[in-house]
Parts: structure tokens; C-alpha cells; sequence
């Protein structure tokens, strides 16, 4: 039945660009989607994807370029505009009211369909049993888990008629099983008709389930390939182009003193639920040891429990010899602590203060920032100075605000920051998420000179090859413990992403 | 951004705010048969010598009361409970003083220490039971001032004494009273003595919140919480604190009138400027200077709004809606061209980065 | 975006209390009913000029700020005086009032009355600054700050006396013998009405059962007090529950409250008004349960004050109205409290004769 509808393409996408002030997001972006395939568009943090789709879907409108669907060229300025020529959108955060059922969350904002009563009640029964969602429309949402609330999210985007949908990396928050699940109702889907734009960055499983695949680096396509002519590797090479890390060739740095020991750390919720399980490492001064793990797996807990952000429930943190387990962030961070966040809007910059203000933020009671009680605003504009130049921040002044820097470039001020006042202990999370090629490189160069300078760095990463290019150990963490050890100069990111979806451990652990 | 549209920017919000509230008022009364012209007439004549002097004294009282709201503000605290703490406050310095335990401005000074003292723990309530409780400051300081008011009450009947109908504290000793800067030679009074307490409380309030570290913790917790405990803000100590400073500040509103006309708590004790000092710290976007501005208007205003009764005919809620307007226009004014200048700022870093980088094909990512 | 929303709850919770602060009845309140209706001062000319400065809660009470506008309206009738009338909001302070009274003399007008006690130090102020101006406060106490005025009158009222009076009809007409009172404020003045209230209740039956219960505590929140007649019916409704069948009230415009929870309560609840004659500006349904109102001759006493300003007589300092001198009593509207009027009318004797001697402090 797709035969015919292959000569009119789902998507055409020519010349797509978009900028946003000091950053282009988007430019000469050329995609051709067949009708009634899984087209996988894949690309690193940062690369363009979510923005793309985003014009597709009618959230945000293209510079230049041109969009055409089923043929006929369209603009889209609202999502309503997309979804009433059948273009339908998952998004990688749900968006369902917890205390509404399925059907109460289904039809909000489409009424007009079906109505509110049994009407659609039936109707959501249909598509449920059409895909094999197994979904009951008089479910609590709150009662639901994880992948049954994607499906809720699929379900809203077909029961509003779409014929095209966009998956804005489903699978980061789903487990294994889930994602096995998630996969087989995309191939209903597909054997159903429908045109499925799978955005993703997690390669084995774009190989698995994608008829077509599309690679996006730097704003703009630069691929198209079909599953069977590359391998995991040769696609990683596209994504992130020649400029893979290469792996530590300075030899190792590591010495035998401590720094940072973390032992039988556990952390519980609100709720008593346990957060973080028996976590034990240690990092000695000049290692770099790596954390992988699919998100959402207990990281952040991880380095929030670290840096004092929260209070562990049990176990013990010792850092340069000094139980610091009872300390507060402040004095943690006086002690020598330099902290990447994760979510530098969030945690590591305050967006409508000058520069200047934000080289004190996480300083206030060191020099040059301070002069006993009070601010030293020249000594801390002197020293904003120093990390403009030294970590190549692009900007036209100190006095300019954080939030009008480029991601890049307030992620290097953030690194320069952390590495003042002589730190023994660097947390890096994601320290190149969100940034261009050119930072991800300076970055990087930046924490191999930490080691290098005897620091011990905790580095937690989505992104394998750097975990493998920079660490010297890896561990992996996976639903709050620590479950394997690898040595980065011998693992394969295919071993670490079975490690991290726990594809080993399965079997035992959910028998 | 140049220093220029940094500094004309606000300026020119605040104009047009004032403008657009002048424009409402006008169709307010237009609306109502009221008389436009006295209206006008009477908010733009030159006020009396004597009426200047009410103005000054009450732009130093309404700045009181504007500083202590932006405190809380600074840190996303809400104290609503000015009002309460400086009626407390006023109420045990007045008691106080009256004892005469000390002698002449000794008396004045431990006074004053008593009303900051009792404004920053009825305060420092409402800050303990967020950090311990997490009850909401808006609640627990509304909830407070209900408690205040009726505290007063009690406390009026136990120590006070009858004149006439009003129950006042007992008369300070006369060594202990606080008289006036004479500014004009007509005008028997002046400029409250204690109306110092403003331009004092400013100036601390400014190098507190720019010049130590514990202001620069105080606008991080503000501007961004998450950050500010990233960077080791402990941010229920910052909540507890500020709140006893705010209560603090609040305890001086009442004193310098208190000390230099009635001498004694009671019946004619001014109350419902906690309130008005929440919109004056919105309206002066809680910057000590801003907070300057803000308590000139409202005092000219309130002291236009009596006359505009008698000699124009229009009812004194007029200009109170009108202070009400001034609030919300300005706020959102601000808010406007703060998107604006944010743009124009990221326009301009793009542009100048562009032109740096000229020939350099390396392209940024999206991090939007 | 988190912020704005935050700022508008700010800029929401700050619009509430400027509104809240500044609220002052609108004059067009209640414009159906009574002898407020119609603005006597505008364009009324003549002499003498009255200006008059009214209390928080102004005209359109129905009973403290109304009686006094009465005693006004009496005198451009009768005087050919001429008038011009000022509000109060209730976040005046003494500046503001001074300034009030001071303008009111700046544009001519003699004499100035300030209606109610608050205005008592602003009143002591400017009169010694304008010796050629008349002043008068209604419940006033300025005579004890300025002591040497020949310019300044303090018009009080026995409100313990005629509360008294009512206080005995209370307990003549209670089946239940159970009465109750409401106040505003806690304040020393209100205090007075209960306290005569109360004497007069057990002068005819000590047994009787009172409840007492004020709106608030806080002496400085009028408006909860006098300008909340929910809070008034809710006090009241809770007292005839509780087996009270006559409530007096002390409570200005909350006493509004009162009268709508008699209506509710049914046959054989009464309400007992304050100041003015309340059964005459009442609704029609509430009328049948407005037993009798305690008069507090404001509008008397206005209207002698304009009177023997024209005639040069003025006296100044105290000017006491008394039992005596008819500046308290009772109503007899509705004919309620007819078949009693003798025994309420012979305690009014003994009071003036100084038989008997009411309390002013409960």
C-alpha cells in the first residue's frame, strides 16, 4: 500500500535556516521523508535537531527555506496549523495533567473532535486496540508509568488525526523493556501508514528501528544514509565529524593520593525511596573518572549529594582526607570544589547580571571577588578579565549579561570561573552539552589540563565518546548504584550501552 | 549596550507609566462627570510651604516602609506583614519611651532599638515557620498582622490611659521629644527630626545590597535560587535574615512621626502605610534610589488627594486608584523593556561576534 | 516567565492593599433610602460657611457620619448656610487631617467641623494657627491639647445614657432574657455604649443574659469594625442562635449586618439601631424588627453649633449632650416599643434627675 504514496514524499525540507540572536541554529537543512517510513534524524546535543523540528511542527518559523508536505508547500505559525495538515509532535518531557484520566488528557484542547462523553471514550478504545497501547481511557495519568504515558502522548497526537508524527528522543526516558515496547508500536504504526521522525542520538537504537537515516551536525544535514550501509561507528563519525577525541595520549597522570572518596553513599526522596545505593568511588589527584548512564538514572543526585546541594542519607564523603559529609555547599566549594553544572541557566549563572557579577557567583567569600565583608568589584572585573582572555569567552565586555553570551561561550566562562582559586576537585557535568564544535574542543582541552595540574575530576557525560576520550576510568551508573567499571582505553561504546540500559543485568534483576 | 539606553531606558518606562496612568485617570473621572480640569489643575499647582513639609516627612516615612517591603523582595520574600510590625514596633517604642528609663535622646536612641527589634522578630516569625514549616510568608505575615492588630488592642487597654475617646501609651517625658527642621520661616513645622532615618536606612540598604557579600547573596537568591544555592547560598539562613532586616526597617515607620508630633502611641497613630510601602517598592523596582522616587510620588500624591476632595470635588479614590494604576503600569513598563533590552543586547554581541569571526565558517549549534 | 508571573502575583497582592487601604464608602451608596439623597451642598451659598470633614466610612453610614450630615442639611435649610463636605480614608494620619481642616479654613470656610474623635490633635493644631475660624469636633477631646482655645468646641455625647434607655427597652422586650451587643472597635468609645447598654439591661433583670461581642480588637481597624456588615451579620446571627431575641449594635455601617440577620432569624427577633433613627432608612422587611434605635443627636448638635455661630454665641471647650438636654435618646418608629415607652421614659427621669448615675466604662 506504500507504494504509490512513495512518490510523493511525507516531508520536503529545502534550505531550512534559522538564527537566534548570536547563534544560527539552523541553515541549508535539506530532508526528504518517504511516506510510511521510520526516518531516524540523529545528531549530537546541540547539533539542530530539536529547532528543525520545532519549524516543522509550527512552534517556531524558518528564517529561509521551504517546507512541503505530501507535496504541497505549507507554512506552518502554529502547532494548530501542523496539526491540521495531519503533522503531530511527541515531546521529550510530557505535558499530561497527573490528576486527569487518558481520555480527560486526550481530549483536552479537542473537544471538537469527539466531545468529552463516550463518543470519544470509544474512540480512544479504537486506537488503543488499532496499535496495541493496551491503554484504559479512565486511567488516572498519575497511576500510569513512564512508557504507558508516551503512549498517552501518541495517543493525543493520532487521536487529533496525525498522519506524520514527531518523536523528540522518546527513548531517553524509557527503560530497556519500554523501549522494546515503544519500537514495536512505531513498526504498527509504520505498517499502518503512518510517517514516523524518530529524533535521536542513541545510535543502536536508530539502527534498529529507522528506514532511513539522517544525520544533522553544526545546523545542517550532512548525510542521509539506510541503516544497512553503516555501522554504529561510521555514523557516530558522521555526527560529530572528524573531530573525534581521541583518547588520552598524554599518558596517565594519576597518582596514589586520594582526593575524593565517596563511601557507601546512599540517598533517599522525600518519600523514603532510595535515590542512590551504596555509590563507593574514589578519585585521585590527576584522574578523571567518568560516569555514564542513561539519564535520569540518579547523576544529578550524584553530584548534587557531592557538592551539598542535598544530605545523603546515609554513608560518608571525604575530600583531600577531611570528612566533609556534615559540611555545607559553601564550605565544600571553599575548600577547593570547582562545579560545571549541569544546567548552567539554572545552576550556574545568573542570566540578567553582567559577567563581572557572575565571576563571584560560588566565590562570594574568596579573593579576588571579596574583601573581608564586603565586594571587590575591581578585583573581581580584573580577574573576569583574565578568564575572557584566557578561556577565549566571546563576548564584547565584562559588563555584557550572561544570558546574551552564546552557550558555547558562557560554558567556557563557567569552566574559567571554576578553575580559579586553585580547586583539588572538579565536577563536570555535561560539560559540553549545548555547545558548538569549537568550545566542545576548548572544553575539553581545559579538563585534560585540570588533570593534568593534579585535580581530580568528576566527570559525568550522556555523550560516550567523550566519557571515553577524556576519563580514565569509567563507571557506570544505572538506577541509582553503580554497576560496572570499565577502562576507557579498552571498552567500546556498545559495551558501555549495554552496561547502561543494564541489558547484562536484566535477566537477574527482573526475573 | 551603551550606557545611554541602559540608564534612558527605565526613564523613559517610568514617564510613560506615569502617562498612561494620567491618561486612565482622565477617562475615570471623564466617565464618572467628575471635574477633569480641577483634577489637573489642582495635582499641578506648586503645593504650599506647608504642604511641601507634609511631603518630605512623608516621603521619608513611605521610604521606611518601601525599603523594608524591597528587603523581602530582593530575595522573592513577600512581607506583607509590614503593616503589622510597624504598628507593634510603634506600639513598644511608644511604651517604651513613656517609661523614661533613660534620659532625653539616650531614650529616643534605645526607643528606636526597641521598635527595630520587635519589628524584626514579629518579622523573623513568618521567616522561621517558611524555612522550618514551609509556610508561605504571604500567609503566615497576613496572618500576623490580624495577630498584631488585635495584640495592639490588648495592649492599649493594659497600658495606655483614656483621653477623651483615644487610648494612647503615656506621654513620653518632654526631654525625650524630637522636634523639627524648620524649612520654611512660616511654617512652624518642619521636617521631622527622625525623618534622618530614611536617607540612613537608604544608604545602608545600598551598601548592603551592592557592596557586601551578603547583598550579593541576597539579589543571587533572588535573581536565581537554584543558582545561588549551587554557589553555596545557604538559602534558609538568607530567608531568615532578610526577614528580621525587613522587620527591622519596618520598626523604624512609625518612629520619626511618633517622636516629633504625637508622643505617645495611640488613636492617631498613622496605619495602612505597610501597605502602601509594598507598592512603593514596586514602584521604585527596589532599588534604594528607585524606592526614593517611588515614596516622592505616592506622598505627593496622598497629600493632592485631600485637596483634590475639597477643591476640585474629586473623591480621594480616584487618586488612590490612580496609585494603583502608576504601580501596575510601571511594573509592567519595566518588565517590557527588560525583554527589549535583553534582545537588543543579544543583537548586538551576535553582530559584533560576526563581524570578528568574518570568514570563520565555524557554526554555532542551537541551544535553544 | 516564572518571575513575571511572581512579579504580577506582587503587583496583584500590592493593587489589593491600596484598595484595600484606601477604601472609602462611595457616596452613591444607599443613595434610595434616607435624607442623604440629595447633596445640600451643592450649590448652597449663604452664610455662615460650613465646612465639615467627615469620619472614615463618610456619608452614606446610615448612622454616625448621616446624622451628622442631617444637622448640616438642617442648618442650610433653616440658616441659609451654605456647605462644603471632606472625605476621610482610613490611612489618614494627623498631617493629612490637619491639612484637611486647614484648607477647609484656607478656603473660607467658618466654622469647620471635624466628625469624630481622631480628629481631636489635628483640630487642637489648627485651631491656634487660625484663630478666626470656628472648630468643632464631634466625640472630640481637643479641648484637653489645646486648652486655652477660645476657637475650638469638643461636642460630646452621653452615648452610656441613651444606650441605657435602650438597654432597659432590651430587657423588656426579651422572652428569652437573653440580649446581646455588638461593637466596632474595642475602643474606649464603644466601650461606653456597652456600658450603658448593660446597666440599663439589669436594671430591669440582673438574670438577664448578655452577649458582648466586637467585630475587632485592633482599635485602629475601622474597617473591619464600623464598614463591614458581614462581619456584623455574622456576629449577630450567632447571637440569636444562641437564644438572644434583642441585639444592640455599636458598629456604624456593620450594623447593617445586624438588621439583615433579624430578618433572617424570624419572628420575634429584634434589633436595636445606633445613632440615627435607623428604622426610618432600613428596608422595608427589616423594619418590623427594628425595635428602637439609641439617637445620638449629632444632627442636633450640628445644627445649635452652626446656629450659635451665627449668633456669636459659640461656647467653647466641652459642650455636653446629655439625657438632659435631648443630645441622647431613644426612637419610636414602628410604635415597637410603645406599650413599654412608660417604664423606658420614667428610667430617663431617674437618670436625669442623677437618680440614678450610668456607667461610662463597662
Amino acid at each position: 500500500m506504500t507504494k504509490d504514496l512513495q512518490a510523493v514524499p511525507a516531508i520536503e525540507l529545502r534550505g531550512i535556516g534559522k538564527r537566534f540572536p548570536g547563534v544560527i541554529a539552523n541553515h541549508d537543512i535539506d530532508i526528504t521523508i518517504t511516506s510510511g517510513t521510520i526516518h531516524a534524524l540523529v545528531g549530537e546535543n546541540g547539533a539542530g535537531k530539536s529547532t528543525l523540528m520545532k519549524i516543522l511542527y509550527g512552534v517556531q518559523k524558518p528564517d529561509s527555506g521551504t517546507i512541503a508536505v505530501n507535496g504541497h508547500q505549507v507554512s506552518l505559525s502554529s502547532p494548530s496549523d501542523a496539526i491540521a495538515i495531519g503533522v503531530g509532535m511527541v515531546f521529550q518531557h510530557f505535558m499530561l495533567a497527573d490528576n486527569f484520566t487518558v481520555l480527560e488528557n486526550v481530549v483536552l484542547g479537542a473537544e471538537k473532535i469527539a466531545g468529552i462523553g463516550d463518543d470519544a471514550r470509544n474512540r480512544i478504545r479504537q486506537i488503543s486496540d488499532d496499535y496495541g497501547f493496551d491503554l484504559d481511557p479512565d486511567d488516572l495519568v498519575e497511576d500510569l508509568g513512564v512508557g504507558e504515558r508516551q503512549r498517552v502522548e501518541i495517543l493525543k497526537v493520532l487521536y487529533r488525526g496525525a498522519k506524520i508524527i514527531i518523536l523528540d528522543e522518546p527513548t531517553a526516558v524509557l527503560v530497556p523493556q519500554e523501549v522494546d515496547a515503544l519500537f514495536d508500536n512505531l513498526r504498527e504504526l509504520k505498517d499502518q501508514g503512518h510517517t514516523l521522525i524518530f529524533i535521536s542520538h542513541k545510535l543502536d537504537e536508530v539502527l534498529s528501528v529507522a528506514d532511513d537515516i539522517t544525520v544533522i551536525r553544526k545546523g545542517t544535514t550532512v548525510a542521509s544514509v539506510k541503516p544497512a550501509e553503516v555501522n554504529a561507528r561510521q555514523l557516530a563519525e558522521l555526527m560529530v565529524g572528524s573531530v573525534l577525541p581521541s583518547p588520552s595520549t598524554e599518558g596517565s597522570t594519576v597518582t596514589d593520593k586520594v582526593l575524593l572518596e565517596v563511601i557507601d553513599l546512599e540517598l533517599d526522596d522525600a518519600t523514603g525511596r532510595p535515590e542512590l545505593v551504596d555509590i563507593d568511588f574514589a578519585i585521585h589527584a590527576g584522574e578523571i573518572l567518568g560516569i555514564a548512564g542513561v539519564e535520569g538514572n540518579g547523576q544529578t543526585e550524584l553530584v548534587e549529594t557531592i557538592i551539598g546541594m542535598r544530605r545523603q542519607a546515609r554513608g560518608t564523603i571525604m575530600l583531600a582526607g577531611e570528612e566533609i559529609s556534615e559540611w555545607s555547599t559553601r564550605r565544600r566549594r571553599e575548600t577547593g570544589v570547582g562545579y560545571i553544572p549541569e544546567d548552567r541557566h539554572r545552576h550556574g549563572l545568573l542570566l540578567d547580571a553582567p559577567l563581572w557579577e557572575n565571576r563571584i557567583l560560588g566565590h562570594q567569600t574568596r579573593p579576588p571577588s571579596v574583601k573581608g565583608p564586603f565586594l571587590n568589584p575591581p578585583g573581581a572585573k580584573a580577574d573576569t578579565g583574565r578568564i575572557v582572555s584566557a578561556y577565549d569567552v566571546r563576548t564584547p565586555g565584562i559588563t555584557t549579561t550572561a544570558r546574551a553570551l552564546s552557550g558555547g561561550n558562557q560554558q567556557k566562562f563557567i569552566v574559567g570561573r571554576e578553575m580559579s582559586s586553585d580547586p583539588i576537585l572538579l565536577i563536570a557535568s555535561h560539560p559540553t552539552r549545548g555547545v558548538d564544535v569549537g568550545a566542545q574542543a576548548a572544553i575539553w582541552g581545559h579538563i585534560k589540563r585540570a588533570r593534568k595540574a593534579g585535580l581530580a575530576v568528576l566527570l559525568i557525560s550522556a555523550d560516550l565518546d567523550e566519557l571515553i576520550g577524556l576519563s580514565d576510568t569509567i563507571k557506570v551508573i544505572l538506577r541509582g548504584k553503580l554497576v560496572a567499571t570499565f577502562d576507557p582505553q579498552s571498552v567500546t561504546p556498545q559495551q558501555l550501552g549495554s552496561a547502561m540500559t543494564g541489558a547484562d543485568a536484566i535477566s537477574e534483576e527482573r526475573s | 549596550m551603551s550606557r545611554w539606553m541602559r540608564l534612558g531606558l527605565p526613564v523613559a518606562a517610568v514617564v510613560l507609566a506615569l502617562v498612561f496612568s494620567g491618561v486612565v485617570a482622565t477617562l475615570v473621572l471623564l466617565f464618572t462627570g467628575d471635574d477633569v480640569v480641577g483634577f489637573w489643575r489642582v495635582l499641578f499647582t506648586w503645593p504650599s510651604e506647608r504642604d511641601l513639609v507634609d511631603i518630605i516627612n512623608m516621603t521619608a516615612i513611605l521610604y521606611l516602609s518601601g525599603a523594608a517591603a524591597a528587603i523581602g523582595f530582593r530575595m522573592n520574600l513577600f512581607n506583607i506583614g509590614v503593616e503589622g510590625q510597624y504598628r507593634l514596633a510603634g506600639l513598644f517604642a511608644g511604651a517604651f519611651a513613656a517609661q523614661g528609663l533613660l534620659p532625653g535622646k539616650l531614650n529616643v536612641a534605645a526607643a528606636i532599638l526597641v521598635a527595630m527589634a520587635v519589628g524584626a522578630l514579629w518579622a523573623g516569625i513568618a521567616g522561621v515557620l517558611r524555612v522550618w514549616r514551609g509556610v508561605s510568608e504571604v500567609i503566615s505575615t497576613i496572618m500576623l498582622n490580624a495577630i498584631a492588630g488585635s495584640l495592639i488592642g490588648f495592649l492599649l487597654v493594659k497600658w495606655g490611659e483614656s483621653t477623651g475617646n483615644a487610648r494612647n501609651t503615656k506621654m513620653m517625658p518632654e526631654d525625650s521629644w524630637t522636634g523639627f527642621f524648620r524649612l520654611f520661616p512660616d511654617v512652624s513645622d518642619g521636617a521631622y527630626h527622625l525623618s534622618l532615618l530614611a536617607p540612613l536606612v537608604g544608604i545602608a540598604f545600598f551598601i548592603l545590597v551592592y557592596y557586601t557579600r551578603f547583598g550579593f547573596d541576597l539579589r543571587a537568591a533572588g535573581a536565581s535560587e537554584s543558582a545561588a544555592v549551587s554557589s553555596g547560598v545557604s538559602v534558609k539562613k538568607m530567608i531568615v535574615v532578610s526577614m528580621l532586616l525587613s522587620g527591622a526597617v519596618a520598626g523604624l515607620i512609625g518612629v520619626p512621626m511618633m517622636f516629633s508630633e504625637a508622643h505617645q502611641y495611640g488613636s492617631a497613630f498613622q496605619t495602612g502605610l505597610g501597605f502602601t510601602g509594598i507598592a512603593v517598592a514596586l514602584l521604585g523596582r527596589n532599588h534604594p534610589m528607585g524606592i526614593a522616587f517611588g515614596a516622592l510620588i505616592f506622598a505627593f500624591l496622598g497629600q493632592q488627594a485631600n485637596l483634590l476632595n475639597i477643591l476640585a470635588g474629586v473623591s480621594p479614590d480616584i487618586v488612590n486608584m490612580t496609585q494603583g494604576i502608576i504601580v501596575l503600569s510601571v511594573v509592567i513598563a519595566f518588565e517590557v523593556i527588560r525583554r527589549l533590552a535583553t534582545r537588543i543586547e543579544q543583537r548586538q554581541v551576535a553582530t559584533q561576534l560576526d563581524a570578528e569571526r568574518q570568514g570563520d565558517t565555524a557554526l554555532k549549534g542551537a541551544s535553544a | 516567565m516564572r518571575t513575571f508571573a511572581k512579579m504580577a502575583a506582587v503587583v496583584m497582592v500590592g493593587a489589593l492593599a491600596l484598595t484595600g487601604c484606601g477604601k472609602t464608602s462611595s457616596e452613591k451608596d444607599n443613595n434610595a433610602s434616607g435624607s442623604s439623597s440629595v447633596d445640600v451642598c451643592k450649590g448652597s451659598k449663604g452664610e455662615p460657611k460650613v465646612g465639615v470633614a467627615y469620619d472614615v466610612g463618610g456619608r452614606g453610614d446610615q448612622s454616625f457620619n448621616d446624622s451628622a450630615y442631617r444637622g448640616l442639611e438642617k442648618a442650610v435649610k433653616d440658616l441659609g448656610a451654605s456647605c462644603i463636605e471632606a472625605k476621610a480614608t482610613t490611612s489618614d494620619n494627623d498631617s493629612i487631617r490637619e491639612q484637611r481642616l486647614q484648607t477647609l479654613a484656607d478656603q473660607g470656610f467658618n466654622p469647620v467641623i471635624a466628625v469624630g474623635f481622631l480628629y481631636s490633635p489635628a483640630a487642637a493644631k489648627v485651631a491656634k494657627a487660625n484663630p478666626n475660624t470656628n472648630f468643632a469636633v464631634i466625640d472630640g477631646y481637643s479641648t484637653t491639647i489645646a486648652t486655652d482655645a477660645k476657637n475650638l468646641s469638643d461636642l460630646v455625647f452621653a452615648e452610656n445614657e441613651g444606650s441605657y434607655l435602650v438597654g432597659v427597652a432590651a430587657a423588656l422586650t426579651s422572652k428569652s432574657k437573653h440580649v446581646g451587643f455588638i461593637g466596632g472597635t474595642h475602643g474606649d468609645l464603644i466601650k461606653k455604649f456597652e456600658a450603658g447598654y448593660v446597666a440599663g439591661v439589669k436594671s430591669i433583670d440582673p438574670k438577664i443574659k448578655i452577649d458582648i461581642q466586637y467585630l475587632t480588637e485592633d482599635p485602629s481597624d475601622a474597617a473591619t469594625g464600623f464598614e463591614n456588615p458581614a462581619g456584623g451579620k455574622q456576629a449577630a446571627t450567632a447571637m440569636y442562635q444562641g437564644g438572644a431575641d434583642v441585639v444592640y449594635h455599636a458598629a456604624g455601617k456593620s450594623g447593617l449586618g445586624l438588621f439583615e440577620a433579624a430578618v433572617a432569624a424570624g419572628e420575634g427577633k429584634w434589633a436595636i439601631g445606633v445613632d440615627s433613627d435607623q428604622y426610618l432608612t432600613a428596608a422595608k422587611d427589616q423594619q418590623p424588627h427594628i425595635l428602637t434605635s439609641m439617637l445620638k443627636r449629632i444632627d442636633t448638635a450640628v445644627f445649635e453649633f452652626v446656629t450659635a455661630f451665627k449668633e456669636g454665641k459659640v461656647q467653647s471647650g466641652f459642650v455636653n449632650y446629655d439625657l438632659k438636654v435631648d443630645g441622647v435618646g431613644y426612637s419610636t418608629s414602628g410604635g415597637f416599643v410603645d406599650p413599654i415607652k412608660a417604664q423606658i421614659d420614667a428610667a430617663a427621669d431617674k437618670i436625669k434627675s442623677g437618680e440614678v448615675k450610668v456607667p461610662e466604662k463597662p
